[in-house]
């Protein structure tokens, strides 16, 4: 079994996944991370008209989006993934 | 979404043929996961069929069962098959693969609704985001008042000076710093104070709820502040009369009436709830809007020279008062925040005629003291001790402290090692006093918007630069929480 797949499994057993994911979106709104993805799909949308599907856009945005993520934010979601692993097994970081 | 029920002819087609219940019991264990037994059948089978992977994005059929990971996997199958709705898991998300796209409907909008309710309840956290869909009463004031109000970084909504009720300066540069305190307001605009009608009259978290409509109302005359004034007198009986009075007394009695005033109206709640909860609540800490952004904790470790014994305790507080006098052998006066904060949080020996029992070695012995943020609250203030009181004669101290705009609380915190915490803070207001402790005045500097400072004195508010505020003698210094915790 892969990595994250264990990982996956772990988390979404605790119920820690829903609430890393609830932690995600809020932080990506505070940083106004969401506001700049909204901007980018506006964008998108005028350039290359109101035909698209939601695949298309995201296949636009996402390489954009992804870039936008803050690097602290990346460390403090793998440093609480961390600790509930850890937590699973008994260990103490 | 809007009025349309279904927004495609496929799905409608769907629906009719199979109904709600795939969707319904699909959404329920592998989107929102409601029970543990959701989630175990999660983690264990939603596994892409084709190449075995948990995800990171999967899709399920709503006709068989497959899963599949975004793109090709589920795409081959629903072409194979010739089906034709799937759900995206992570969202749960409707895909109709005749219009190769998302598509909504209300009924399942309404299901999934419940199922996340139902998740939250079970993983004891509060529901997740959800876009704002106003409800009918919403949607019949917005359609009422047409007028929409658009908050530019040069707008001057939120921004009302104060009368001058008589020596009533202290009040209203506590009010200015107040009113600009972030999450108070977002606490007060969104209506979150809630209290019985009968003793709402007597209620000053109700007055500052009313004051907060009343400086976002668009309005630009000054305000009196008569009845808060008058709710503080009735309230906080030591400031009651028309002298000057301590801006810093006045911000400490403000809070303690509000937290008093808070906790009031929660037990009334409680009072229809069941009695069962009460007990509950009671036991716990306060919880109320005041402690959740004002309260930290101060720990006070006081180390016994024998034994090295140390005992700690911890103490709620909802400021920091600093010494800016002359520190004991050859210090010299701090000269900047930074400078009091490191003589706060320093080990002080308590001296040879103060002797303590210490509880590891039974004796009395003497001890060093010290001090330290356990937890800190969301807003800091300072309180600059500028009043001294030597042998019955009242002097202020004038010198000059700097403070910065940006300031990172790490050194003083208890637990220095293995601390992720982030303890970084900005300024956001700054009470002043010029002149003499008879005949003095106070004005307020406050953050208006981010990087826009604006000077209220009284009735008068003009902009400000950030250099004239960090300029300013500086008497109650404001700082705000950088990052918010979740929990």
């Amino acid at each position: 079994m892969t990595l994250t797949k264990s990982v996956d499994q772990v988390t979404i057993l605790k119920g820690d996944r829903s609430k890393l994911k609830d932690l995600l979106r809020s932080r990506l709104i505070e940083c106004g991370w969401r506001d700049e993805v909204r901007l980018l799909c506006h964008n998108t949308i005028k350039e290359k008209g109101f035909n698209l599907t939601v695949e298309q856009i995201v296949q636009d945005v996402t390489p954009k989006a992804r870039a936008r993520v803050p690097d602290s934010l990346k460390k403090e979601l793998l440093m609480k993934i961390k600790s509930s692993l850890a937590a699973q097994e008994g260990i103490e970081l | 979404m809007g009025e349309i029920a279904t927004a495609c002819q496929h799905f409608a087609a769907y629906v009719k043929e199979f109904g709600f219940d795939s969707f319904s019991v699909v959404h329920a264990f592998f989107s929102a996961c409601v029970t543990k037994e959701a989630r175990r059948r999660k983690a264990l089978s939603c596994l892409c069929y084709t190449c075995g992977g948990s995800g990171p994005q999967l899709y399920s059929c709503l006709h068989c069962i497959y899963f599949g990971c975004k793109g090709q996997h589920i795409l081959d199958h629903l072409k194979t098959s010739k089906h034709v709705i799937a759900l995206e898991l992570c969202y749960g998300m409707i895909y109709c693969n005749s219009c190769k796209d998302f598509i909504y409907d209300q009924q399942c909008q309404a299901i999934a609704e419940k199922h996340l309710r139902k998740e939250a309840r079970n993983l004891n956290k509060s529901v997740s985001w959800r876009p704002w869909i106003p409800s009918q009463v919403e949607m019949n004031l917005l359609r009422q008042h047409p007028k929409r109000r658009h908050v530019t970084p040069c707008s001057s909504i939120g921004l009302r000076g104060l009368l001058n009720l008589g020596s009533t300066c202290f009040m209203n540069c506590i009010v200015q710093a107040l009113i600009h305190t972030p999450l108070l307001r977002d606490y007060f605009l969104s209506e979150r104070h809630e209290c019985s009608i009968k003793s709402s009259i007597n209620c000053l978290v109700c007055e500052v709820s009313r004051l907060f409509q009343e400086f976002y109302s668009g309005a630009r005359g000054p305000l009196s502040l008569h009845r808060l004034l008058h709710l503080i007198w009735n309230h906080a009986r030591h400031l009651a009369g028309y002298e000057q009075q301590d801006a810093h007394e006045f911000f400490m009695a403000t809070l303690d009436v509000l937290h008093r005033h808070c906790e009031n109206s929660q037990n009334n709640e409680s009072d229809k709830n069941s009695i069962a909860q009460k007990t509950e609540t009671s036991n716990t800490q306060c919880n109320c809007i005041i402690d959740q952004i004002f309260t930290g904790g101060l720990q006070s470790d006081v180390v016994c020279q024998k034994c090295q014994g140390v005992s700690t305790t911890i103490d709620p507080f909802w400021d920091i008062s600093l010494d800016l006098g002359e520190a004991q052998p050859g210090g010299g006066p701090p000269k900047s925040l930074i400078d009091c904060l490191e003589r706060f949080t320093r080990a002080e020996h308590l001296g040879s005629n103060v002797k303590i029992k210490c509880s590891n070695c039974e004796s009395y012995q003497e001890s060093t003291k010290q001090l330290s943020m356990r937890t800190l609250p969301i807003v800091a203030s300072f309180h600059l001790k500028r009043f001294e009181r030597i042998s019955l004669i009242n002097k202020k101290i004038s010198t000059f402290i700097s403070f910065p705009s940006e300031l990172d609380m790490t050194p003083f915190m208890s637990q220095k090692k293995d601390n992720h915490g982030d303890y970084r803070y900005s300024l956001y207001a700054v009470v002043n006093h010029v002149g003499t402790l008879d005949k003095g005045h106070y004005t307020a500097y406050v953050r208006h918007q981010k990087d826009i400072w604006v000077k209220c004195d009284d009735d008068i508010i003009t902009t400000a630069t950030i250099k004239q505020v960090l300029d300013s003698e500086g008497y109650l210094l404001f700082y705000h929480k950088k990052v918010l915790e979740y929990e």
